[in-house]
């Protein structure tokens, strides 16, 4: 393993020891085995789309050989590929959605799913024009679904818009022709355009990619995330802690992992039912503590306040710690290393979903009819095998932070009420945000996303992009792995304030907020276009004009991808700490690093200092500000 | 102009008056000119309180120009735009101490000028039990006399402390309100410097009261801004002066309510247009509760009237 340290995280150094002396493997080991990637991958110019190949060209213009068999440059493989990619990560949000509204779909009064939140659904039947008055709430939610289950398949028009979309930026969209149709019509055409033979132009393949992007954030990602509060409540501003010391000595403890809510929501469910409590201090056990992992737990803990066990690099460390009793999966971003890991150790490795098997895991698949009652098979699955734990093998870090999550868009209006002069109001709105920015009092906004990755040091991309940020009072949203890096980092505690500019602090004093808000998973990044929207809409301008940026410190996803694509055609500037396969194609770089801002308003950075992003940030939001005259 | 640069504008503004006027001082008085206001041993308090120095001579208040411009740092963060407020109201007392080293009597009838430690000290009392539940320092001028009457009796009857700037002095006049001490309206003076001399008063009370050592800077903010429940009402049309005058007041924790279209800051910078609700607006910007017995008389009824004297005239 390289010498260098591996992460910022002491749990995680811990564990990685812990891992050598016990003989296994981890991803950081597979990475250090693999040795030097192969530089044509790297570059993009390696092109495996039909059997004339695979063909790799010359990531050098004007050296080596300039096209594949098919006679496809550098640009239109790097481009295709790239596409793919988009592809590949707006597919596991549309489906993950679809998921979500089928749900919804089939909630019922005497079901296990209910309708939790009638206030969102009402508002979101408002935007898919349903009718509300004097219905069931039942018969409403179900048309809802309906509703937005046809945007995933719609052959005609466009897909349903929600409200807080900006005039003007759709405008954009309509003449640069990116609007999204139906969602898996977009991720579909990508794959017939980058068929052999199909779409041989970088400028049109980018497009193609920024519109399935589109349809991915303010349609699939959106919609997964308010069907989600529909069903199982929108999240307030709730206590927990982070990091692998929130494993519980002698508890059955249950890692959740993985993405979709409905898993997490059934299982928080069963660990409650009294009955489950009591079989598990027959086992012998304090109790039933259940923590999570991923998106799965940034879902849980928004909602209730379950732990943070930790983000994606760790999800194997986790299961070193010797005291994970159940490791409970549904799909995306889940290791298939796990499978043999949990070998070494007592440590069920339960998968759940039939689009996620993973060969050598114990199958326990939610029944879609009684998912509850799937739910308590895996927690007493979970519980009977306590006694199984190795006492002598369990190390658990003592290392966790405080933190306070469940800042959804509409616990940030409360929030903001609460600064509002009930002489002037409104109330429930963003204007006290946008107050403050044109103002100057917070010089923007920025979105801290993504995942880990081990070409950079674990968590350090995370933490240096957001500190450095709050330092020059621009207040840091975060969701996915980048807000559980900031959990455990202690960013999400009020008194992270004291890292704050004199602005941000003066802000988070008087909002009685922490300067880094978690607005949940990465479906959830849609309520980061909600509010950003929101703004733009207040202040009357399009999302381009405001001084605001995302960045991925850490990203390796192809969901990061098309998070990136969706963000950047949103007209929000994106940083990217980890280099994507493009460097291949001057042209395709060009267009991403450059040309976007002509079409969009914003385009992408690629820089993997975070110190250097901090400054680049800082200086183009100045810019920015300029420009709108703040 | 954004709101930071208008603010280090209005400093800068203030600072070159402030030096043109200690030139003028300088020329006519010569440097070993006593420089004091009258009954106060606190010097000039606002530079007291920030430096822990006082202020002697003109040649040290020639000095004291330094204060301000050490606090002018033209940075668009929010630590130096309250800085900058604060040497806009250090140049204010600068300028302010000129007008008493030029004239002894630089203030006349109606205007106070500045305030002695001794009223500082009989209105600590009933600051601190409530019975003055609040300052408010009214400066510029309403649209019309009636309205300016309305907002100036209504905080009266409230019982809280009001302090006049400028054109309001005038219209608090012709909409005959009662003024003095006593009955808790203050006119300060004309020009916008003499709003100095109630930000000395808030800064005395923690002198006094607070007992924070001179010097201590942010623990006099801290003071006024947990202590002294006043706030500011600026009306019509605000210079850059007048903004980073603001700005200074928000540095004490005061809010600051007007009428015209700026920049907001959510509970410190606001805009209210309805003057039907300039006075609610105000008070539940400084938080202010006023626990009120409603006594259906036809004549106004509050503890600001206690020292009213009724004139034969009347």
């Amino acid at each position: 393993m390289d010498e260098k340290v591996l992460s910022i995280d002491k749990t995680t150094l811990e564990m990685l020891d812990k891992a050598k002396k016990d003989g296994v493997k981890t991803a950081w080991d597979r990475k250090a085995e693999l040795k030097a990637a192969c530089g044509f991958g790297a570059a993009g110019v390696c092109c495996r789309n039909c059997n004339l190949g695979p063909c790799r060209v010359s990531p050098v213009p004007g050296k080596g050989v300039e096209r594949g068999i098919c006679g496809a440059d550098a640009g239109v493989i790097v481009s295709r590929n790239f596409a793919r990619m988009v592809a590949g990560g707006a597919a596991a949000h549309s489906d993950h959605g679809r998921s979500i509204a089928l749900e919804l779909y089939h909630t019922s009064p005497d079901g296990d799913i209910k309708v939790k939140d009638e206030k969102k659904l009402m508002k979101v039947a408002k935007r898919f024009n349903v009718p509300t008055e004097g219905r069931d709430i039942y018969d409403i939610a179900h048309d809802v679904a309906q509703a937005g289950l046809n945007d995933f398949g719609r052959q005609m028009g466009e897909v349903n818009f929600p409200p807080t979309l900006p005039k003007k930026r759709k405008e954009i969209w309509d003449n640069l022709g990116i609007t999204p149709r139906g969602f898996d019509r977009e991720v579909v055409s990508i794959m017939h355009s980058t068929h052999i033979g199909c779409m041989a132009d970088a400028e049109p393949m980018i497009k193609m990619a920024l519109r399935c992007g589109l349809a991915d954030g303010w349609m699939g990602s959106y919609m997964a995330t308010e069907f989600s509060d529909i069903m199982f409540g929108t999240p307030k501003s709730i206590d927990t802690e982070a990091n692998l010391g929130v494993l519980g000595g002698n508890s059955v403890n249950i890692v959740l992992h993985g993405h979709e809510p409905s898993l997490s929501e059934m299982i928080v469910q069963a660990a409650e039912e009294p009955e489950m409590i009591a079989l598990a201090k027959e086992q012998g056990a304090d109790g039933i503590n259940l923590c999570g992992m991923c998106c799965t737990a940034n879902e849980a803990t928004m909602r209730h306040g379950i732990k943070l066990a930790g983000n994606f690099m760790q999800q194997e460390l986790a299961v070193v710690t010797g005291a994970v009793e159940a490791l409970v999966v549904d799909v995306q971003c889940i290791f298939p290393a796990l499978a043999k890991l949990s070998e070494s150790y007592h440590t069920k490795f339960i998968t759940t979903s039939p689009k996620a098997y993973i060969k050598g895991s114990v199958r326990m698949e939610m029944d879609e009819e009684h998912p509850l009652q799937t739910a308590r098979e895996i927690v007493k699955a979970a519980i009977m095998n306590f006694k199984n734990r190795d006492k002598s093998k369990v190390m658990i870090p003592e290392l966790k932070s405080e933190a306070i999550v469940g800042y959804s868009t509409e616990e940030i209006l409360n929030k903001l009420d609460g600064v509002v002069n009930s002489q002037i109001g409104p109330m429930q709105t963003t204007k006290p945000l946008g107050d403050v920015i044109v103002a100057g009092v917070l010089r923007g906004a920025a979105g801290v996303v993504g995942c880990n990755n081990p070409k950079v040091q674990h968590d350090f991309g995370h933490i240096e992009t957001i500190k450095g940020l709050i330092k020059n009072d621009i207040i840091v949203v975060v969701t996915g792995c980048a807000a559980q890096a900031a959990a455990k980092a202690g960013l999400l505690k009020k008194e992270a304030r004291e890292l704050a500019g004199p602005g941000l602090k003066k802000v988070c004093e008087l909002v009685d907020i922490p300067p880094v808000l978690h607005m949940g998973s990465c479906v959830d990044i849609s309520r980061i276009l909600e509010l950003v929207g929101s703004v733009a809409n207040q202040l009357g301008t399009d999302i381009s004009d405001l001084p605001v940026v995302g960045v991925a410190p850490e990203w390796m996803s192809e969901k990061a991808v098309s998070i990136g694509c969706y963000v950047v055609a949103s007209g929000i500037d994106t940083w990217l700490g980890v280099v994507p396969p493009v460097t291949g194609s001057p042209e395709v770089v060009d267009i991403l690093t450059n040309k976007m801002e002509d079409w969009l308003g914003a385009k992408f950075f690629i820089q993997p200092d975070p110190h250097k992003a901090v400054d680049e940030i800082v200086n183009r939001i100045n810019e920015k500000r300029k420009k709108l005259g703040i | 102009m954004n709101l930071y640069q208008t603010v280090f504008t209005g400093s800068k503004q203030a600072l070159k008056v402030a030096e043109d006027l200690v030139k003028e001082v300088v020329e006519k008085k010569g440097k070993d000119c006593k420089v004091a206001f009258p009954d106060t041993a606190y010097s000039l308090p606002v530079i007291y309180a920030a430096t822990g120095k006082k202020i002697t001579n003109v040649g040290e208040l020639e000095a004291a120009l330094d204060v301000v411009r050490s606090l002018i740092v033209e940075e668009e963060m929010l630590d130096k735009l309250l800085n900058s407020g604060l040497a806009t109201a250090v140049a204010a007392e600068i300028i302010e101490a000129c007008k008493y080293v030029l004239s002894d009597a630089p203030y006349s009838e109606p205007c106070s000028g500045f305030i002695s430690d001794p009223i500082i000290r009989s209105f600590g009392v009933p600051l601190v039990t409530g019975d003055v539940p609040g300052v408010a320092v009214v400066l510029g001028e309403f649209p019309d006399a009636e309205t300016a009457t309305k907002v100036i009796k209504d905080y009266q009857s409230k019982g809280l402390l009001t302090c006049l700037v400028g054109k309001v002095i005038d219209q608090a006049i012709e909409g005959k309100v009662k003024m003095g001490l006593d009955l808790r309206v203050v006119p300060l003076g004309y020009d916008v410097t003499s709003v100095i001399h109630i930000v000395s008063f808030a800064i005395r009370a923690a002198l006094i009261f607070g007992a924070v050592k001179p010097g201590d800077l942010g623990s006099v903010l801290q003071y006024c801004s947990d202590r002294v429940p006043a706030f500011v009402n600026a009306f019509g049309p605000l210079s850059e002066l007048v903004v980073s005058a603001g700005a200074g007041a928000i540095a004490l924790g005061f809010p600051v309510i007007t009428d015209q279209v700026v920049p907001e800051v959510p509970t410190l910078l606001l805009t209210q247009k309805d003057y039907d609700k300039v006075v609610k607006t105000s008070l539940e910007a400084r938080k202010i509760k006023i626990k009120i017995t409603e006594i259906p008389i036809p004549v106004s009824f509050a503890a600001a009237f206690e020292g009213e004297r009724i004139r034969k005239g009347d």
